[in-house]
């Protein structure tokens, strides 16, 4: 719409300038921290640099490694879990109208927006009779509260874009239901299994409250290790951790950076990481 | 009111190695109806666009009654742009479509009512004012599109092909609707279309555009007639091109010396004709008759293509039902072909 | 197998996964806050909880406080994420790489922002030493209160990072499906630059904005660790102060933290009903 005059132009600049920088700003002194032999005011950098906090998170004895591992296993059952039944749940919703659909969708919506803490002081009263309170499994189920629904709204919206006349198609070739299912559906899902179950583990790895609750704290993933040395002053150990806490999600990221414009069925669940 | 004068208009979209639109040159005089045609994809929205203001040309001018308005800015051109997919505003009523740019120029609101119902008048859908765009079919998005364009007494006005998202019935009331408001208004309108139907039915003169380039700038009928070349011909339905050679009075060629009209050139070049131009039965002057042989019959309806052969040459014709029940495929027919139908090009 | 029988099926494990927990959960709350638990001999439902919570001017302080974080959180990263998806909408040299800086904190979690905050924003930290280095303070109490302040700026600037770009990708997912040719139809209709925004674009998007806004008005009334690791002591944030009954040492404070949890959920819910009303008009429309 017409040539910009070099004022409003410089100035759109400037503010994209400053935008990225300030979503960028609170990571640097996070990595500086990690590399930090001591970073005292009012130093705008450290003096001496080491990776003393590194060595320290990468020891067999400190346990962010085991902490480390522990967390990626819940986050990775979790996620296969909420594969496994979001993935029907999904077809029901994206491919037929019945009866009581709008109630359905509600209650799977419900648990996306309403916080965790509202429901988790509940979960753990039962929890602790039912003993799965200070378990790896306790915490595993709790954190399908808010893997669960939001894996069932992706494929809910792949699902309203499939089109069942594939499967008839096979099926009239000769193909039995299972071999339909895996040599029809699944590929024509498969993206949107992948990018919703990425997702979907990332909103598992970033809960905090609901592990803190269940687990009782014996369940130590790394937002809860992250915190307590966050809380006690630890800044370079914070720094290292916080790192590798963040590398998923940026890898994660770079891999589904074409997934992200445009589809915001998928977006929707950065809401809660 | 308005004379548009469009001169070597180029665009090159960032990144293109070739260009969108190459040297257009157009001058379409005050209050003429033109058609820009061709393929989609050949460039005629971004003119239409660049004439609004819309988009920046990257060389050439876009001048009205004389005067570059290449610095005005799109809301001051007096240009209304009216979108294929009539883009009427989903969460305003019709009558608050239809007013919107007089709100925008802060019009007094008794005034705007007034204009509104006017103009819902004019298109005759005057009882649509508090309907949602969304409760209305297509014609009547479009004649609200219209009206929203119109209200604002623009110099010009563009439209996106206009008929084309049209039922078949909708389109000749549409066609009447544009052409009467365009002739009472005095707007120089400028639309275009990719169907050769929509510009010869619409438009005072049609400037055909292939590749980027305007092939051939006439009144419709022109191009049936006496197109400039094969493609031309081509695309307004053209099918039988026979190479030989002109004398300026016959062209000498497979089907043997045909008689020229006045006017057609000299020189090597095709014979062209189009196939509805072919007649039955051999004239009786014994001027361009032939005898060809009925190689097959396709039944269209209210036509019937015929596929035909003279000699070596193959020619198609299109003819009336009705003229060729007692003649089978594989039999002989004779044919002739009035010189005024015939037409020489490069 | 009839449609019926298979839908059902279809969505039985979800939702037994849900309704038992997630909904189980809320009820025991419920039922809890009520002193009701015929389990463990509770067979008589008061109001005594919920008269402690809302006799207790504490609850009051959380409650404006929590209410205002969350507000104006929302309200500053609504504005300027729908300025950053206008920046970003257009086309211009790099758009990919800055497009990635954009999303990239999406992925971070809220913890981890709340740190950095905390690093950059402290009386010792990131800023106060700039500060200090250009002799703007003596010492780092010069240094205005930004966390563990009672106007929760901290926690507010944490959210304001981490929920413009949420907000301004699924604005401009929304711009991009609009398309320009709305605008373009405004602007030869004689609209100016900021008419168009103002009458075509932003109605436009508007439904996109509120849903989305709505889902982080929910998300930072109802969270924990970010006012946990940025808030004052006093008051603190209402999920904060929930947690702080519920795992305290007098075991009945626990239905006080049950109340507490339902007036999230209350509020919550409130935010549920925004959310389809427009998220579905914005479908449907």
């Amino acid at each position: 719409m017409g040539k910009e005059p070099l004022g409003i132009r410089s100035f759109r600049v400037l503010t994209g300038a400053v935008l990225i920088t300030w979503l960028i700003l609170p990571l640097v002194p996070l990595a500086i921290w990690s590399f930090a032999k001591g970073w005292f005011y009012p130093d705008i950098l450290p003096r001496n640099w080491s990776m003393r906090a590194w060595e320290y998170a990468m020891s067999d004895t400190a346990g962010v490694l085991d902490s480390l591992w522990l967390t990626i296993w819940i986050s990775l059952v979790a996620t296969i879990l909420s594969i496994l039944v979001g993935v029907p749940a999904g077809r029901a919703l994206g491919m037929y109208k019945f009866r009581g659909k709008e109630i359905v969708e509600l209650m799977i919506l419900a648990p996306t927006i309403v916080p965790g803490i509202a429901v988790v002081l509940g979960i753990h009263s039962i929890f602790i009779s039912m003993g799965l309170t200070n378990s790896v499994e306790g915490v595993i189920l709790v954190h399908l509260i808010p893997t669960l629904p939001y894996m069932v709204l992706v494929m809910a919206g792949v699902f309203a874009n499939y089109d069942p006349a594939f499967e008839a198609q096979a099926r009239s070739l000769g193909a039995s239901p299972l071999k339909t299912f895996w040599y029809i559906t699944l590929p024509a899902i498969r993206p949107g299994i992948i990018v919703g179950g990425l997702f979907a583990f990332l909103v598992s790895w970033s809960q905090y409250i609901l592990t803190l609750l269940i687990g009782g704290g014996r369940v130590e993933t790394l937002p809860l290790l992250l915190f307590n040395f966050a809380t006690s002053g630890r800044n370079d150990i914070t720094g290292a951790i916080g790192m590798i806490y963040i590398l998923p999600g940026i890898i994660i990221l770079l891999l589904t950076a074409k997934h992200l414009s445009g589809r915001s069925g998928a977006v929707g669940g950065f809401g809660q990481i | 009111m308005t004379h548009v004068s469009i001169q070597e208009l180029t665009k090159v979209y960032p990144g293109a190695t070739e260009p969108s639109l190459d040297r257009l040159s157009l001058e379409i005089p005050t209050g003429e109806l033109t058609a820009l045609l061709g393929p989609s994809g050949c460039g005629k929205t971004t003119t239409m666009k660049m004439i609004a203001g819309l988009l920046e040309p990257t060389s050439g001018d876009v001048c009205f009654d004389g005067r570059s308005v290449l610095r005005d800015k799109p809301e001051n051109r007096g240009v209304v742009m009216v979108f294929q997919n009539y883009l009427l505003f989903p969460y305003m009523s019709v009558a608050d479509n239809v007013g919107f740019g007089l709100k925008m120029r802060k019009t007094d609101p008794a005034e705007i009512k007034r204009r509104v119902g006017e103009m819902l008048d004019l298109v005759k859908l005057p009882d649509l004012g508090d309907r949602k765009p969304s409760a209305l079919s297509g014609g009547q998005q479009q004649r609200i599109a219209l009206a929203r364009a119109l209200i604002v007494q623009p110099n010009v006005l563009l439209l996106d092909e206009p008929l084309s998202n049209l039922d078949a019935h909708l389109r000749f009331e549409m066609r009447d609707l544009i052409r009467s408001l365009q002739q009472e208004m005095g707007i120089t309108t400028i639309f275009v279309t990719h169907d050769q139907e929509e510009a010869v039915v619409l438009a005072d003169r049609v400037a055909l555009i292939l590749d980027g380039q305007m092939k051939q700038y006439e009144k419709a009928d022109v191009f049936y007639k006496r197109p400039v070349d094969e493609a031309t011909a081509r695309f307004f339905g053209g099918h039988n091109f026979i190479p030989g050679h002109s004398n300026g009075r016959a062209f000498d060629c497979a089907l043997g010396k045909l008689v020229l009209p006045e006017g057609a050139k000299s020189g090597a070049g095709k014979l062209t004709f189009r196939p509805e131009n072919v007649r039955i039965g051999h004239d009786a002057d014994g001027e361009n008759n032939l005898d060809a042989v009925i190689e097959d019959i396709i039944y269209l309806g209210t036509q019937t293509r015929l596929k035909l052969r003279v000699g070596d040459t193959a020619l198609e014709a299109v003819v009336n039902p009705n003229e060729i029940e007692n003649h089978p495929k594989g039999g002989n027919l004779p044919i002739h072909m009035p010189r005024t139908t015939l037409w020489v090009i490069e | 197998m009839s449609d019926r029988m298979k839908i059902f099926l279809l969505l039985l494990p979800a939702m037994s996964i849900i309704v038992v927990l997630f909904f189980g959960g809320l009820l025991i709350g419920l039922m809890r806050s009520f002193n009701y638990m015929p389990v463990i001999g509770l067979t008589e439902p008061d109001l005594s909880a919920y008269a402690s919570v809302f006799t207790d001017r504490e609850f009051y302080y959380s409650f404006l406080l929590t209410f205002h974080i969350a507000f104006t959180s929302t309200v500053i990263s609504s504005i300027l994420a729908i300025g950053a998806a206008l920046l970003l909408r257009r086309n211009f040299i790099g758009r990919g790489v800055v497009n990635f800086l954009f999303q990239l904190n999406l992925t971070v979690p809220h913890l981890v922002g709340a740190i950095g905050i905390l690093y950059l924003f402290s009386q010792s930290g990131s800023f106060a030493r700039l500060a200090a280095e250009f002799g703007m303070i003596q010492r780092p109490s010069d240094f205005p209160a930004l966390v563990f302040d009672p106007y929760a700026i901290g926690i507010i600037l944490q959210y304001v990072w981490k929920e413009i770009p949420f907000i301004g990708v699924i604005v401009l997912a929304n711009m991009q499906s609009i398309g320009e040719d709305y605008e373009s139809v405004a602007r030869s209709l004689g609209a100016s630059k900021w008419q168009t925004f103002r009458h075509v674009l932003l109605p436009l998007i508007f439904p996109g904005v509120l849903s989305a806004s709505v889902m982080v008005f929910a998300f930072t009334f109802g969270a924990y660790e970010i006012p946990a690791i940025l808030g004052a002591n006093f008051p603190a944030a209402l999920p904060v102060l929930a947690y702080r009954k519920y795992t305290d040492v007098d075991l009945a404070a626990r239905p006080e933290a049950m109340a507490m949890a339902i007036v999230i959920a209350l509020l919550s819910a409130l935010m549920i009903y925004f959310y389809v009303r427009y998220s579905r008009r914005r479908i449907r429309g």
